[in-house]
């Protein structure tokens, strides 16, 4: 299937001479129509840098943005602005108009692509009814709270039709009940419309919650990409890892001996690995850490032992936690 | 200046003169006002958004040596003391308007004076917009023109409308001033009438006249500017 966008070795590079700073580094990414795509690193990692980069807010130095397979860097203003209005976007900020009513926020796109007053405001209370925020239509942002303003901006997203959503950071600035409500908003759409999603953040949580695939970026580049069922069990790369289980990373030293990393997937996670291998082996391995994910309803754990030192005996524990299925292990130190 | 009312002979006559002249007076200062008013926000208003959407940063960036230009032309016309740049102007009146003398004649020196003042009020109220908002309205696929009618602009509306009434303030304080070079309406009054020829009661009459009119102006503006402000909450 042709990806619906596509990042080719992108790479953007704010200032000049010694101020130099290289945000991203040849990044390709490639989002199929009608996923959920995350992507997600610490900030500073180029994440927003990133998702400008999709609608040209923010001009690339190198590479090209493909939507629908064209280059949208070598188009001219206007083809650009007739191209953005597929590519909605929203904001850790909502950047709802202060000045308008909720109704006429959402007219706004509609306004600015000729629609008569008449037929934005009806569109506009069918996508007040989809939010869930009807009785809203007349209030001002400031008499809506964070959650309110977010289903405003999404609202007044999906107003021109948009073939993508580009979430920046969309609940960042959310409680955790909110984001839930607001990420449930985001599946839907993507089910009911098939709207694919592009959704920015540092939160796991949401990539967890709602996303198909993954890309975690770290400084600039592309760590790692794919599912996120096995990215989350099973990351690759160093960056990955500090996302997947930021308080296990936390640095061991020389003196703790040689650890292993062990992810159980899906079924597997609900097996007392552990305790089966102290019988099985009768060796003993104590816990540096654990953690459990709840991902697309399958439970995925995580969990750091120290190994023996003895490294015969190291050997028999790392081909014991191998030989099972639905587990992974990997000496870590 | 102070012993206004110890001769009632000359008491009668200065209240004759204020009674004749002060309808007048009144008219003449809020017809110039209006002119002037609406031809420096026609020049300045275009300008501050130039200001603001030409620069390096903005959203339709000009050519450097343009914007640099305008800034020091701004600036330059800012500082000249404003009744020196009127009698620097006025030659241009005699073109524009036909005549050195009169109220009409103060309208160009008073324009040229006022509109840098309001380039740099539109300048500072719209950089008080989110560049959030500009940005979502970029992503919506807005063009610049869009950008500054629906989004700049009314956006900043409660802020130009506090900038209008601080305008209107100084022209008006211009206006006295242009009765110097024969403008007329209250500040002729006061200083021709009044000061000139000794009459201070005239004089008083017609700073009182100016003083309860900058009151008037400033409420309506401020009430205005609150009333258009849909971010201050307790509304509706």
């Amino acid at each position: 299937m042709q990806p619906i966008i596509e990042i080719k070795n992108l790479s953007k590079v704010f200032g000049s001479g010694d101020g130099k700073v290289a945000a991203l580094q040849d990044v390709s990414v490639a989002v199929q129509p009608g996923e959920i795509f995350g992507i997600i690193g610490l900030s500073g990692a180029g994440k927003s840098t990133l998702v400008r980069c999709i609608n040209l807010l923010e001009l690339p130095t190198e590479g090209q943005v493909l939507f629908h397979g064209q280059d949208l860097t070598g188009l001219k203003d206007k083809e650009l602005r007739m191209q953005r209005r597929k590519i909605s976007m929203i904001f850790q900020s909502f950047n709802l108009l202060d000045q308008r009513t909720s109704l006429d926020n959402i007219c706004f796109p509609l306004e600015l692509a000729g629609v008569s007053r008449k037929d934005a405001r009806k569109r506009a209370m069918e996508l007040l009814e989809i939010v869930g925020l009807p009785d809203k239509a007349n209030s001002y942002p400031v008499q809506l709270s964070g959650g309110q303003k977010q289903r405003i901006a999404i609202a007044r997203a999906l107003a021109s039709d948009p073939e993508v959503l580009l979430c920046d950071e969309a609940t960042s600035a959310l409680d955790p009940t909110t984001t839930d409500s607001i990420l449930k908003l985001l599946q839907k759409i993507n089910r009911e419309r098939g709207i694919t999603v592009i959704i920015i953040t540092h939160q796991m949580s949401v990539i967890e919650q709602i996303c198909h695939r993954v890309a975690i970026l770290d400084a600039g580049q592309v760590a790692e990409i794919g599912e996120v069922e096995s990215v989350f069990s099973n990351p690759r790369s160093a960056a990955g890892r500090r996302l997947v289980s930021p308080e296990m990373a936390l640095p061991f030293t020389e003196e703790d001996g040689p650890i292993a990393r062990i992810a159980f997937n899906g079924n597997a996670s609900e097996e007392p690995i552990i305790a089966s291998l102290a019988l099985d082996l009768g060796i003993k391995v104590s816990i540096m850490g654990a953690d459990t994910r709840n991902i697309d309803g399958k439970a995925f754990g995580t969990m750091l032992i120290s190994l023996p030192t003895d490294s015969e005996q190291k050997q028999k524990v790392m081909q014991y936690l191998k030989s099972h299925p639905g587990v992974t292990a990997e000496e870590v130190q | 200046m102070f012993d206004l009312f110890s001769d009632p002979v000359k008491v009668a006559q200065q209240m004759e003169i204020i009674f004749s002249e002060y309808g007048f007076a009144i008219w003449e200062t809020m017809y110039a006002l209006v002119l002037e008013v609406i031809f420096a926000y026609v020049v300045g208003l275009p300008l501050g958004v130039l200001l603001v959407t030409g620069e390096k940063e903005g959203i339709r960036p000009m050519p450097g040596w343009m914007m640099k230009t305008l800034n020091i032309v701004i600036n330059l016309l800012r500082s000249v003391p404003f009744l020196i740049l009127m009698i620097i102007v006025l030659p241009l009146s005699k073109i524009i308007v036909g005549t050195k003398v009169g109220t009409p004649a103060t309208i160009p020196p008073m324009v040229i004076a006022a509109f840098p003042l309001v380039a740099r009020m539109v300048e500072s109220s719209l950089r008080e917009v989110n560049h959030g908002v500009i940005e979502a309205s970029q992503s919506m696929g807005a063009s610049t023109w869009q950008i500054v009618t629906k989004v700049l602009l009314p956006e900043a509306l409660p802020s130009l409308i506090s900038g209008g009434t601080i305008t209107v303030g100084t022209i008006l304080g211009y206006g006295a001033m242009a009765g110097i070079i024969g403008g007329g309406g209250l500040g002729k009054m006061a200083i021709n009438y009044g000061y000139y020829n000794f009459k201070y009661l005239v004089m008083w009459a017609a700073v009182i006249g100016l003083i309860i009119l900058v009151q008037i102006f400033q409420s309506v503006g401020t009430k205005l500017a609150q009333a258009s402000d849909k971010r201050l909450r307790n509304r509706n």
